[in-house]
């Protein structure tokens, strides 16, 4: 690590002198908030871009809308590939891309004591208040938790995944996030089974937890100006073909649904394991004709796909909320899924049908989604979805978090290490150690390299005409 | 919140619901909890109240077959030791081979006469083979020292008796749709693996034909002529099994005393000490369901 702090200064430096020159430094008025509520947020997570999914775009998001209700937010994640060190996205966002590889699914290697020096410096260089860490199987997560809790900083939690308590992946996931949460000052979870969830598995007072859904960009994912039309129904899947996503199911239903309703036709999103059965199944039932498989499609190409449809299907076997569901109800569609976890909160009644994750159900429940067909009306589902959900709002319920764990009162060490021994009658005396040189260590840290040897980052504001700019190019894109 | 303001909105503000549409609901934080709290868990669903003398009843399997292999071993000590010659041995292939068939006759009505020279056509191409290859056999593993042979054939038969399907038998039935577990295959190929080991220490190759017959014929074919006795008539399989603990104890206690303590013991704690402790441990279980888990599908997938 000490060979890398050198590099990361000089970027950073070269990126932010290079940013100054080309923005004057005028501030408008009407951009200032109160001070006292001003937060200065950290979000911490393996999962950012350019990977891509439902964690990356929530911190992405959030960040943005955090960013215009005048905060200042800092992303910081692994490397990936090339781009490692510090980039500036949309909005001013920074985004510290930490020279730490990972080694299984966009997860760092879990060191304990690894990423101390670096969040160490991160947080004084820009004066963070509150640290955010996203998803419980992120590593990179609990140890950036761990540590801005030794140094007294304010720790908020957001869990973004279900998980069972039987199989053993689960069992040891449980106890680290009963490690990391024990000490967190609030948590957030994306629906109210996920925070029963959670608050089972790390032992959190429910008042903790917060529930804080996803939202959707409506902007982007709108409905056809032409819906298609004729005779013939088409119904959309995309996700990932994995056992999770319930292929099985879907290949058990799709030759029940097609040999009952001949003017039915599916679109298969997606890649994964499982799309050979999906293969087999049309080949078995002659079905190659009414079964179009697109293989893998690009985010940006979700919408496209999405209005090409009517219905929308989703056969998950676990899921805590389901963006996906948003976007195709955004865009229009109605939405036949199982409800497993979290789905059967995410939308009205009017604009889902649900089932059992059983064949026969799933058949039952297209066949009403196809009843209900005549009466949707795809601008008027869109509508809706804008006042249901919104980043803006996510951000508010957010903030409205932040100023709770400010409330919360600070805790000496004691008091901290107390209880992390009522975590269990071994693992409690292992974090209890655990905690200690984690303790010790930021003290020789403070010793070796003291905090006010560490250059703080200044701060500018993003002027009124270039935010306006930003602006009209984000919806020129 | 204000006390007041509560008191004020009271009469106006809804219900909570459980939904994540529609943001933030008046009147409540995001972090409100109620008494629908947690109302969807489930704890110890899958339990099962156990009575001590129906596990009692289901671990007379494990002891039966214990009592087979215990039986297997002795064959292969008083052949080694000499005291049966080959000839007697092949007495004894024939005479197993006549009652588990007549065994399986009686106890499978569809039996047809098809099957049987089906069976019969199967055994016999099984039994040439196995002739041609004793010559193999006998030298294959000759070089390796005996200590070495008595050490892995002893760990091979833990092995298998460990590893073994005490549920079903493990040779299925023609048409059976269902795969063997891998343990199970483990514990057959340990058998007969140690079986093999065995053979480099006799001294003719009719000795390793026969020796290599009995074994096969034992841990292939007793689970299921045990399991089909079973399910034709349990009480039918307790008299088979006592009988069978019966005459091995006896067989043990005049060879050796001691392995006769030691095997009345393992009999002991097989039938009695682990039915009771089971029960005993069974009121630790703590299980936890609800609608976070992941949805088990109700039908198979057949890949």
């Amino acid at each position: 690590m000490h060979n890398d702090r050198p590099d990361l200064y000089i970027c950073t430096d070269h990126l932010l002198v290079y940013s100054i020159k080309h923005m004057t430094p005028s501030v408008c008025e009407g951009d200032m908030m109160d001070d006292s509520q001003k937060h200065r947020i950290l979000m911490v997570s393996d999962f950012f871009y350019p990977n891509f999914g439902g964690v990356e775009n929530h911190i992405y998001y959030l960040s943005q809308c955090l960013l215009k209700l005048g905060h200042k937010v800092v992303v910081a994640t692994h490397a990936y590939g090339n781009r490692s060190g510090v980039r500036y996205m949309t909005g001013g966002l920074k985004v510290y891309y930490i020279p730490w590889s990972p080694f299984v699914m966009q997860n760092t290697l879990p060191t304990f004591y690894g990423l101390l020096p670096i969040i160490r410096t991160i947080l004084i260089r820009e004066r963070i208040t509150v640290v955010h860490g996203h998803q419980a199987f992120s590593t990179f997560c609990h140890e950036a938790l761990m540590h801005a809790r030794t140094m007294g900083y304010k720790v908020v939690f957001t869990d973004h995944s279900l998980y069972g308590f039987a199989d053993v992946g689960s069992i040891h996931m449980n106890k680290v996030l009963q490690f990391t949460l024990a000490d967190v000052s609030q948590a957030i979870c994306v629906s109210h089974t996920s925070k029963e969830n959670t608050v089972l598995r790390s032992g959190l007072p429910p008042e903790k937890v917060f529930v804080v859904p996803n939202a959707v960009d409506t902007a982007i994912f709108k409905p056809a100006v032409d819906r298609p039309s004729g005779s013939e129904i088409v119904i959309v899947v995309i996700s990932r073909l994995v056992y999770r996503k319930g292929v099985d199911l879907l290949v058990e239903v799709i030759p029940e649904v097609c040999r009952l309703h001949p003017n039915v036709r599916f679109i298969i999103g997606g890649d994964g394991p499982k799309r050979v059965r999906l293969e087999e199944m049309r080949e078995k039932h002659s079905l190659q004709d009414r079964v179009e498989m697109l293989g893998a499609v690009q985010h940006v190409q979700v919408r496209s796909v999405l209005i090409s449809g009517h219905i929308f299907l989703n056969s998950s076997l676990t899921e805590a909320f389901c963006i996906a569901i948003l976007e195709a109800a955004s865009c229009g569609l109605l939405t036949v899924s199982t409800r497993v976890g979290g789905v059967p909160e995410v939308l009205p009644d009017e604009m889902i049908v649900l089932a059992e994750p059983d064949p026969g159900d799933m058949v039952h429940a297209i066949q009403k989604a196809i009843s209900m067909l005549p009466k949707i009306d795809p601008q008027a589902m869109h509508n809706r979805m804008r006042e249901l959900y919104n980043w803006h709002d996510v951000a508010k319920r957010t903030e409205i978090v932040y100023d709770r764990a400010f409330k919360c009162s600070n805790q000496n060490l004691l008091e901290r290490l107390s209880r992390y021994l009522f975590c269990g009658a071994w693992a409690g005396k292992l974090f209890f150690l655990v905690m200690i040189v984690g303790f010790l260590l930021w003290q020789l840290l403070e010793l070796w390299q003291p905090a006010d040897d560490i250059e703080e980052v200044p701060d500018f504001t993003l002027p009124c005409s270039c935010d306006e700019e930003m602006l009209e190019k984000n919806s020129v894109k | 919140m204000n006390p007041s303001l509560v008191n004020n909105s009271s009469p106006t503000h809804p219900r909570w619901r459980k939904v994540a549409y529609g943001g933030m609901q008046p009147g409540y934080d995001d972090n409100h909890t109620d008494e629908s709290f947690l109302e969807g868990m489930v704890m110890n669903a899958s339990v099962v109240k156990r009575d001590m003398l129906k596990v009692m009843l289901d671990s007379v399997s494990i002891s039966e077959y214990l009592c087979i292999v215990a039986l297997v071993v002795l064959v292969w000590t008083c052949t080694l030791a000499s005291t049966i010659d080959e000839n007697s041995l092949l007495l004894i292939d024939v005479g197993l081979l006549v009652s588990g068939f007549l065994i399986l006759l009686f106890t499978q009505e569809m039996l047809s006469l098809s099957l049987l020279f089906h069976y019969f056509l199967n055994i016999s191409f099984f039994i040439t083979v196995l002739y041609v290859l004793a010559p193999i056999y006998q030298t294959l593993t000759r070089s390796i020292s005996s200590d070495s042979i008595w050490a892995v054939a002893a760990s091979l038969l833990i092995l298998h008796l460990f590893l073994h399907d005490y549920s079903e038998s493990t040779v299925k039935a023609p048409g059976v749709l269902k795969n063997p577990a891998l343990t199970s295959c483990i514990s057959v190929n340990a058998s007969v693996v140690a079986s093999v080991f065995i053979a480099s220490r006799l001294p003719s190759r009719l000795h390793v034909f026969a020796i290599m017959l009995f074994s096969l014929q034992v841990f292939l074919f007793a689970p299921l002529v045990t399991y089909c006795i079973k399910k034709y008539s349990f009480r039918l399989h307790l008299c088979f099994s006592i009988s069978l603990m019966a005459m091995t104890l006896s067989f043990v206690y005049t060879l050796h005393r001691l392995l006769f303590v030691l095997l009345l013991s393992l009999l002991v704690f097989v039938n009695v000490v682990c039915p009771y402790w089971l029960i005993r441990i069974q009121e630790y279980k703590f299980e936890i369901n609800g609608p976070w888990d992941e949805a088990k599908l109700c039908f198979d997938i057949t890949d």
